[in-house]
């Protein structure tokens, strides 16, 4: 008997020391977000929900910072990937910071002009001589706005714009101005939410920039490729997944954002549609081309930038669609 | 070696103290070997100062922050001062006001600035308000304080005397109470920069410093950001100055330690 249990203690800890594999160590990495935990970063949420992340040895800490603190740490190499908006990219290169951006997640550019359907701004055109309000004369906003004018041979001294700070609801209910520039997934639903009714000139159905998407530096692609290209096939997981079923990545969501119920299912489904493609993630030279030329005309850059196409890569959402 | 900096003139005291943190400034810099758009070194901050002082940029928006400054703490000043002697002199005034006066210190601006956008369509007095409910407090705890601190023995003497109300206020509630009233207005100058600055967050419009510091984190020209910060410290060191010689020329009177 004595004999008999020793040999099976001998055999389980055979069977354990061969068992093989070490728990997997992942790396973990802080990704700012620019902004505050919300639904329409439910493909991020979802990769990590369903591991995709964890399968390229990869664990997110979600950082929601602002963006243009995310741009300067991957420029500092402190952090790999941040969440930024395209104009960023320019403006950071324009200072000397060695970004680049790897992943465009919203295909369309996310702003608008909202006015109340009282108003009669049916057109960029009818924005003549109104009192537009913006948040402030800088970022994604204001670059949209300008490039919305510009797309329409509109001269922005022709339109009053105004600062607001960010109380665009507030500023149109209360017919401070007369329209807001805002984000599509974010103002319009507000308002209508109020019982407003109001119209929505898109950015992106007059001109085509660049937006929300990933960006990384050049040290971490020198020296790292393999954790940018795992970066960017988990996340590209995560947003087919979303777009495929939309439902289950809202529950998901819910698991990432305190207090998240279903009132707020309209701004996922609101930016579904400023991220669909035909492939996913992939940037456009024109795009970046375009953007630049609306920068140049607004004196946010003083110069064309001397190589525009080291300021974005494709590489690794062609290795990752593989 | 103590002794010796004790000899020394103040302003050599304050040179050599300069010079020794723009050394170890850029020491940090070279040894870290940081990028310009983390940590600028004292030079390329030199730099970024003088354009921006060429082309009126810095000029601009240095006197929109201290114009807002000024009025936030002369409006400050002049609540402080009735409502402080107020509080001291009735009890039942202080039971009531004060709960409400303490609660609204933890408030934070920020939280009700869509609110205040709204209510208050001016962006000068929205940020000198800002300003205001920064600097009024610490100015109205000091002129309770000095109020009280006036020795009972003196309105003693006062009364002695049959001096009239506003004598006693002129004649000795003021000139008791002055030491610690100079003192709250030292911390109150120099609070009023940063409550101009809070404005200028909640109401972020051209022009004003931190309208400027906005933009210039924006465009990620870091060295901007410290001419701006470098500029609203100097505002507050000038402002602080001015209250240390108004309180030497008022407290002229007292005997030196």
């Amino acid at each position: 008997m004595k004999r008999f249990f020793f040999f099976l203690l001998v055999f389980l800890v055979t069977v354990t020391a061969c068992s093989g594999a070490e728990p997997q160590v992942l790396q973990q990495i802080r990704l700012p977000m620019g902004f505050i935990a919300d639904p329409q970063y439910a493909p991020f949420y979802v990769a990590v929900d369903k591991g995709y992340f964890a399968e390229e040895g990869i664990e997110i800490e979600f950082d929601y910072s602002f963006e243009t603190d995310g741009v300067a740490l991957v420029g500092a190499n402190e952090v790999p990937f941040a969440v930024v908006s395209g104009e960023q990219v320019l403006l950071g290169r324009a200072q000397g910071l060695p970004l680049v951006y790897v992943f465009e997640w919203f295909q369309r550019f996310p702003i608008a002009v909202v006015s109340k359907v009282a108003t009669g701004i049916n057109s960029p055109a009818d924005l003549a001589g109104r009192h537009v309000g913006l948040p402030g004369f800088f970022g994604a906003s204001y670059v949209g706005y300008v490039g919305l004018l510009s797309a329409n041979g509109i001269d922005e001294a022709e339109v009053n714009g105004e600062e607001i700070g960010f109380t665009q609801v507030e500023s149109l209910t209360t017919d401070r101005v007369e329209a807001v520039v805002g984000y599509v997934n974010n103002e319009p639903l507000q308002l209508a939410a109020l019982g407003e009714e109001v119209n929505v000139l898109y950015v992106a159905d007059y001109i085509d920039m660049v937006a929300n998407g990933i960006i990384s530096n050049e040290e971490t692609i020198a020296e790292n490729p393999e954790l940018v290209e795992g970066f960017v096939r988990a996340l590209l997981r995560g947003l087919t997944d979303t777009l495929a079923d939309p439902d289950e990545a809202y529950e998901i969501s819910k698991k990432f954002v305190d207090g998240l119920d279903d009132s707020r299912k309209e701004v996922l489904m609101a930016s579904l549609e400023m991220w669909r493609a035909d492939t996913l993630g992939l940037s456009d030279p024109a795009s970046w081309g375009t953007m630049q030329d609306v920068m140049l005309e607004m004196g946010f850059l003083a110069e064309p930038l001397p190589d525009l196409a080291v300021v974005y890569s494709n590489e690794f959402v062609e290795k990752a669609a593989r | 070696m103590i002794r010796w900096l004790n000899t020394q003139p103040t302003w050599l005291i304050i040179l050599t103290s300069f010079l020794l943190l723009l050394f170890s400034w850029q020491a940090v810099v070279f040894i870290g070997d940081y990028p310009l758009f983390i940590l600028p070194g004292p030079i390329a901050v030199v730099e970024a100062f003088v354009g921006l002082l060429a082309d009126g940029t810095l000029l601009v928006h240095s006197w929109q922050t201290l114009s807002e400054v000024l009025m936030g703490l002369f409006i400050g000043c002049l609540i402080a001062l009735p409502l402080g002697y107020l509080l001291v002199k009735s009890p039942l005034a202080e039971r009531l006001v004060s709960p409400y006066l303490i609660a609204s210190q933890a408030i934070p601006v920020i939280a009700i600035a869509p609110l205040l956008t709204i209510w208050i369509q001016s962006t000068y007095w929205l940020r000198v308000l800002v300003a205001v409910l920064v600097v009024f407090f610490p100015i109205l705890i000091n002129i309770i304080a000095g109020l009280r601190s006036v020795p009972l023995e003196l309105y003693d003497l006062m009364h002695a005397l049959e001096a009239t109300r506003g004598q006693i206020f002129r004649k000795l509630e003021i000139p008791a109470a002055l030491p610690i009233i100079l003192a709250g207005l030292k911390v109150g100058a120099t609070l009023s920069v940063i409550g101009a600055l809070v404005g200028e967050f909640v109401q972020n419009k051209s022009p004003g410093l931190g309208y400027l510091l906005i933009f210039s984190r924006q465009f990620y020209r870091t060295a901007d950001v410290f001419v701006v910060l470098l500029t609203l410290g100097a505002m507050a060191l000038s402002l602080y100055g001015f209250v240390t010689l108004l309180e030497r020329r008022l407290l002229r009177w007292r005997v030196k330690r």
